[in-house]
């Protein structure tokens, strides 16, 4: 059977400016709609840790990161791309919804599209 | 041999524990000033001829190895505090009637090295120590193996005694002491320890002992007495240079290297698991090496029995065990000749199944050690 999907338009383009990001309600549930770089992502505003109302969280970020190349020195990355829970701090990769202390968890990511100058959040 | 589920269940041996190999990974050489003397460079072979006929307590001897005996009162006892072993082959007399048939050595008075305030002369001990040792005790045709003991005062030097016992038949680790080391054992001046014993194959053992140290976990001077002083050092002490190894990323430098915790029992690794992977759920970004939760690094770890816990349930052992999915990470561990030493019978009536004593009996051991049943080295 073919899965229905569901598209909702929660707002313009113009409501969203690059770097920021907002909670909307679509079909029951909260999403977090993010433009990064002008990419568009949608996380759930669920943080499966304890519940935390995760996209409420101000702004997103870059964070911390270590490669063997560089001898596991602390550096600066993926800048502007990781949210973290008002909660309790833990961190998510916003365009791949992947925990970055615990690999194991993901989030459910929505596919987010802009179409003639409306933000349109796929279910 | 099959294990049926029944015996599984109940734990129950079909397999004496005297029959089974037994190693043990931690017993104690009694390194005294006197005896190093012909192994010391100098001008530090001075300063052992003058104390080699000072008065000695129990791991107590000026300018070798601060003690805390002043500290506390003296009752007459017949229990045998003092207890020592000064030649190999009182060492097998002594491990034969309780069954060991490999032991690996670690100092009595050198436990305190990292206390010593001249670098120099605690380094120039450690390279006494190891010739001593190496020439004298490791004697794998008799089960006795050796750890290089590692100075963290002078890591540069500590590095060259590795390299040097690297292929030594009778060498099988290094021995990283804990008592008042500070920094701990996470900092990264210690790399080169770490990098030379992941070369040499060699696994590396945290081993504490009690001081009263104005060095975090070691500042036990508020206590007023040595059942306080003795639960936190050991064990606070290895706790404290495991989280700093785990969360400074040494497992992340070195994926080969093994490391193992002596002396401080087990049951604190669950509560340490769960302790870091709560912090580190907030804390990530101050250690972005780490890949996993710090717990999957600490089941990495090997961990020594002694001093085994003898919860009211002795099953108990076995949960906590289970908690850490220990099985293949636990060794067993006597500590003799020392005051607390544990005899396997009670590492026996821990009900196990024979699968699982055999591991902790031996077979973790030979892994962590690289040895045979023989105890010769099997692998670089």
């Amino acid at each position: 059977m073919m899965r229905t999907v569901e598209e909702h338009v929660v707002g313009t383009v113009g409501e969203f400016p690059e770097g920021t990001h907002r909670v909307v309600r679509v079909g029951g549930r909260e999403i977090g709609v993010f433009n990064i770089g002008g990419r568009f992502y949608g996380l759930p505003n669920l943080c499966p840790h304890q519940t935390g109302p995760l996209c409420e969280s101000k702004r997103c970020h870059g964070t911390t990161v270590a490669r063997p190349e560089t001898g596991w020195r602390t550096e600066w990355g993926m800048e502007g791309e990781v949210i973290s829970c008002p909660w309790h701090g833990l961190e998510y990769h916003v365009p791949t919804g992947r925990c970055l202390a615990f690999p194991e968890i993901k989030l459910r990511t929505y596919m987010v599209e802009v179409r003639d100058g409306q933000v349109v959040v796929r279910l | 041999m099959t294990v049926t589920t029944a015996e599984r269940a109940s734990g129950r041996s079909r397999t004496k524990w005297q029959d089974m190999l037994i190693v043990d990974a931690d017993v104690h050489v009694h390194d005294t000033p006197r005896a190093l003397i012909p192994y010391c460079d100098m001008p530090w072979r001075v300063s052992l001829e003058n104390i080699k006929d000072a008065h000695e307590n129990y791991l107590d001897i000026p300018a070798f190895s601060p003690g805390h005996t002043q500290y506390q009162p003296s009752w007459p006892t017949g229990h045998e505090r003092g207890r020592t072993v000064t030649t190999p082959e009182q060492m097998r007399a002594e491990l034969d009637p309780i069954h060991i048939d490999i032991a690996v050595l670690f100092p009595d008075n050198l436990l305190k090295l990292p206390v010593l305030a001249h670098p120099e002369y605690a380094a120039a001990l450690a390279r006494a120590y190891n010739a001593w040792l190496a020439e004298e005790w490791c004697r794998p045709g008799m089960g006795l193996l050796g750890c290089v003991c590692a100075c963290p005062q002078e890591p540069e030097d500590a590095a060259n005694e590795i390299r040097k016992y690297a292929d030594h038949p009778g060498m099988v680790g290094v021995f990283l002491p804990c008592a008042g080391v500070d920094p701990m054992w996470g900092n990264k001046r210690y790399e080169p320890i770490y990098a030379a014993a992941e070369e040499a194959g060699f696994p590396v053992l945290l081993h504490s002992v009690t001081v009263v140290h104005p060095v975090f976990p070691h500042n036990s001077h508020g206590f007023a007495t040595d059942i306080a002083r003795h639960t936190t050092s050991h064990t606070f002490a290895i706790m404290a240079n495991l989280v700093d190894m785990v969360t400074m990323g040494v497992q992340v430098r070195h994926p080969a290297l093994k490391i193992a915790a002596v002396e401080a029992g087990i049951s604190w690794v669950p509560f340490l698991m769960m302790r870091l992977d709560k912090e580190y759920l907030e804390k990530r970004r101050e250690v972005p090496w780490l890949t996993e939760r710090p717990s999957r690094y600490m089941k990495r770890f090997f961990y020594a029995t002694q001093p085994i816990e003898e919860p009211e349930r002795l099953r108990d052992v076995a949960t906590m065990v289970s908690l850490f999915d220990g099985e293949d990470q636990v060794v067993f561990a006597s500590d003799w000749p020392h005051h607390d030493f544990d005899h396997p019978s009670k590492l026996n009536q821990v009900p196990f199944p024979d699968e699982v004593k055999r591991k902790i009996f031996a077979e973790n051991a030979l892994r962590l050690f690289g040895i045979d049943e023989q105890a010769r080295r099997v692998r670089r």
